[in-house]
């Protein structure tokens, strides 16, 4: 096929506006006669709450203080719809927002918020996602298990297939939560054009979803909310949990006047998920020649103090918890587990990146026990064209792993040279 | 001391939505007044270069230059609902509902000047570079600008939707085709360890990256320094230090991500097979690049100092504690 397009190094097309500094993001943008706002939030990790904004609301220049009794319809969330818009008895995690102070200066919104009272009544807290699993541990969300979910992966026999194999390896892994950390933290404005349309203008990943939270939340057909996505900066899935669009439009719908927010860093830190941090136990086993024969694994996925994405995650990393390789007899359970932790959602490779950390040590320390080399266990074992996957998937094309492997392998000497010659000099040296 | 050590990781990945739920995506294609033709769809560009991809399977499709074509996908008043921009799917999936509409618009544009050059019919009508002419007599031709003028109360215009395959998975054994299609890829490290002090620094990698087809072979390589980049700041730095639900480290100050003086430049090597079902064959690559980083700089340290990392991130003061539990257990 000759292409004419495709495959051609065309310089990206926003990348003039963005290295000239033109392209707008919702920060930049000023509109006549603009309110703006700051967000309470909660400084407590598991608290039942009682707000009392009369002080606050005397505050020189606040025009209003929305909280839960604001929201027709006060919930919100990709799949379960767990969060609040604002909380009103309880707060699940630090971070969560309480109140939305609308002023005619930043300033005054600051002050005001000092000045709101709230009444933490404490419940003891789960920060540990094993903890939560058990009967007796506090409950995050009202009487509801803590286990959000149980992915259940079941391929052949593997008790049978270990006590068949010359070499097993069992280990525990665990990763940790990861902050998105992009360049531009949240911001976004808001105001009704002349036919009655709530606009929410922010930079978002999926604004289409953004549109129907607002409309769901404020009992608005869809077609009642448009919503203009800037410049973004940096996503990585951090942008699909909804932060301020509905305090926004909630805020110019109710005032009629634009409204704007910026979120500073702390806040972004705050305000949108991160990466879920996993407990994985992993037992793989392989036969003399190196070929896998089992895999067992149970991955614990810390979601925090809201579902967001937790499902389809935890599924992702039980599907992907076998890294790219045939493995006839596999058995994974991975679990979805509320804590009072800041709650994780979306992260770049969504649940398939923390396996990996687990799934590959397994591999070289099976090599090595072996006496092969990790590039030949791999080889071995790989994923190529009619392979079948766990799950049954039959692979019946694009899967150029093997030139992927190949690709590296060509190098693996070179790496090593390079690796005994800094060996020796470093020894010498310290002689 | 200073210790060096090679390892490698590789990954799978499969994209979109998955699990047998609906992926669609929509996409609209319009002629303009001056002859330009405008792409309609909700997939948004989040820094990953989707824009650009996607404006060039357009091209490619409309047989058009490039900068003949406005893409429109900011403001949902104007646009279709193209999914979310995540799951590593706007190439794959809105590319794809791109090109369909691209093909619809091109046989609308050749019923339209059928019409305008007096002909029986579309066959042998060519769209080339904003052009429409019949092959056999090529002087029977009409430019879109012209066309433009004639059509200007009946827009010329098309519609694409493309949905992706997917089995949901039984829910007793996980059984089914959760993902398609899936991206692979192979990524070596040399590392030095510093055994007095934890510091890990990379010292060389290369990066071999299943694409599909690359659409953009520089903006891929973007994806995989950033997802390099990425891989790298979870695995030796980035710490939330978490306490009691409390983010201790909620700055950059003390949330530590790499800079470009953490980076190298790694040998990122392109693998192009092309996906039969993807268009021009290309798949997404925006997670996968992160993937296999992680493990690599794992299995490196094991091979530098002989300690296993099952913990991460691994921070010079968690790798010390690591090295010296290890001593121990060994003493003993």
């Amino acid at each position: 096929m000759k292409l004419n397009t495709v495959g051609k190094n065309i310089i990206r097309v926003d990348s003039y506006s963005k290295v000239t500094g033109k392209a707008l993001y919702p920060q930049d943008i000023y509109l006549e006669n603009m309110l703006y706002a700051k967000t309470l939030r909660s400084e407590s990790p598991h608290a039942y709450i009682e707000v009392d904004t009369t002080e606050a609301e005397k505050v020189d220049g606040v025009v209003k203080i929305f909280t839960h009794k604001d929201v027709p319809y006060n919930h919100h969330g990709v799949v379960l719809h767990d969060h609040n818009v604002f909380c009103d008895k309880k707060v699940r995690s630090i971070g969560d927002p309480i109140a939305f102070i609308v002023g005619e200066s930043e300033e005054a919104c600051i002050r005001s918020m000092k000045a709101i009272k709230v009444n933490y009544a404490e419940i003891p807290g789960v920060f540990d996602p094993v903890e939560a699993m058990k009967e007796d541990s506090p409950k995050v969300h009202d009487d509801k298990s803590n286990i959000i979910y149980h992915y259940k992966l079941r391929k052949g026999n593997v008790e049978e297939a270990f006590k068949n194999c010359a070499v097993i390896v069992e280990n525990t892994y665990s990763t940790h939560m990861q902050e998105h950390a992009f360049l531009q933290p949240e911001a976004g404005l808001s105001y009704v054009d002349e036919d009655g349309t709530i606009v929410v203008v922010v930079a978002t990943q999926y604004p289409h979803y953004d549109r129907e939270i607002i409309a769901r939340a404020l009992n608005l057909k869809d077609e009642q909310v448009r919503i203009i996505n800037t410049n973004i900066g940096g996503a990585f899935g951090a942008r699909e949990d909804i932060t301020m669009q509905i305090h926004l439009a909630l805020a110019s719908k109710t005032l009629n006047r634009p409204v704007k927010v910026i979120y500073n860093r702390e806040e972004s830190f705050l305000a949108h998920s991160k990466r879920h941090p996993m407990i994985m136990k992993y037992k793989t086993g392989a036969d003399k020649d190196g070929y896998l024969m089992a895999m067992e694994a149970e991955i614990i996925g810390d979601s925090g103090a809201y579902c967001s994405w937790a499902i389809n995650v935890l599924r992702k990393a039980g599907v992907h918890s076998t890294g790219p390789y045939v493995i006839p007899n596999v058995k994974v359970d991975s679990y979805a587990v509320y804590t009072n932790n800041p709650f994780t959602g979306a992260m770049r490779g969504f649940g398939a990146t923390q396996v990996p950390n687990a799934a590959e040590q397994q591999m070289d320390i099976l090599a090595e026990k072996l006496g092969i080399s990790p590039i030949e266990i791999r080889r071995r074992n790989i994923f190529r064209v009619g392979s079948k996957t766990a799950t049954g998937q039959v692979l019946l094309e694009g899967v150029p792993l093997d030139r992927c492997l190949e690709t590296i392998a060509e190098k693996y000497e070179e790496f090593l040279e390079l690796k005994e010659f800094g060996n020796l000099k470093a020894e010498e040296e310290s002689i | 001391m200073k210790k060096r050590g090679v390892g490698i990781g590789l990954s799978f990945y499969g994209t979109g939505y998955g699990n047998g739920f609906p992926d669609v995506s929509n996409a609209e294609v319009q002629l303009m007044e001056d002859g330009k033709v405008a792409i309609f769809v909700g997939a948004t560009e989040v820094g990953q270069g989707a824009k650009t991809a996607l404006i060039q399977i357009g091209a490619e499709t409309l047989q058009l230059d490039y900068k003949n074509i406005i893409f429109i996908n900011e403001d949902t008043d104007m646009m279709p609902d193209s999914g979310t921009a995540a799951a590593t799917r706007q190439t794959y999936n809105t590319g794809n509902a791109i090109k369909i509409a691209c093909e619809n618009f091109n046989e609308e544009i050749k019923k339209a000047a059928q019409k305008a050059l007096g002909l029986n019919s579309t066959a042998g009508l060519i769209v080339k570079d904003g052009v429409v002419y019949l092959a056999m007599f090529p002087d029977k031709r009409i430019s879109y600008k012209e066309l433009s003028k004639i059509y200007k109360d009946d827009i010329i215009k098309a519609k694409g939707t493309f949905t992706a395959q997917t089995v949901k998975m039984d829910d007793e054994t996980g059984q089914g085709a959760p993902y398609w299609p899936y991206t692979f890829n192979a990524c070596m490290v040399l590392v030095e360890v510093d055994t007095n002090t934890g510091r890990v620094e990379l010292l060389k990698s290369i990066f071999a990256q299943d694409v599909g087809r690359a659409v953009n072979p520089r903006l891929v390589e973007g994806q995989m320094d950033g997802g390099f980049a990425m891989g790298l700041g979870y695995t030796l730095f980035e710490d939330l230090n978490l306490d009691k639900g409390k983010m201790r480290n909620n700055r950059f100050s003390k949330y530590l991500i790499p800079t470009s003086m953490d980076m190298i430049d790694i040998e990122n090597i392109i693998i192009e097979d092309p996906e039969s079902t993807a268009p021009y064959g290309a798949k997404g690559i925006g997670e996968p690049t992160t993937i296999p980083v992680g493990p690599a700089i794992l299995n490196a340290i094991y091979d530098a100092t002989g300690v296993r990392v099952t913990h991460l991130p691994v921070t010079p003061e968690n790798l010390m504690k690591a090295i010296r539990e290890s001593e121990k257990s060994e003493a003993i």
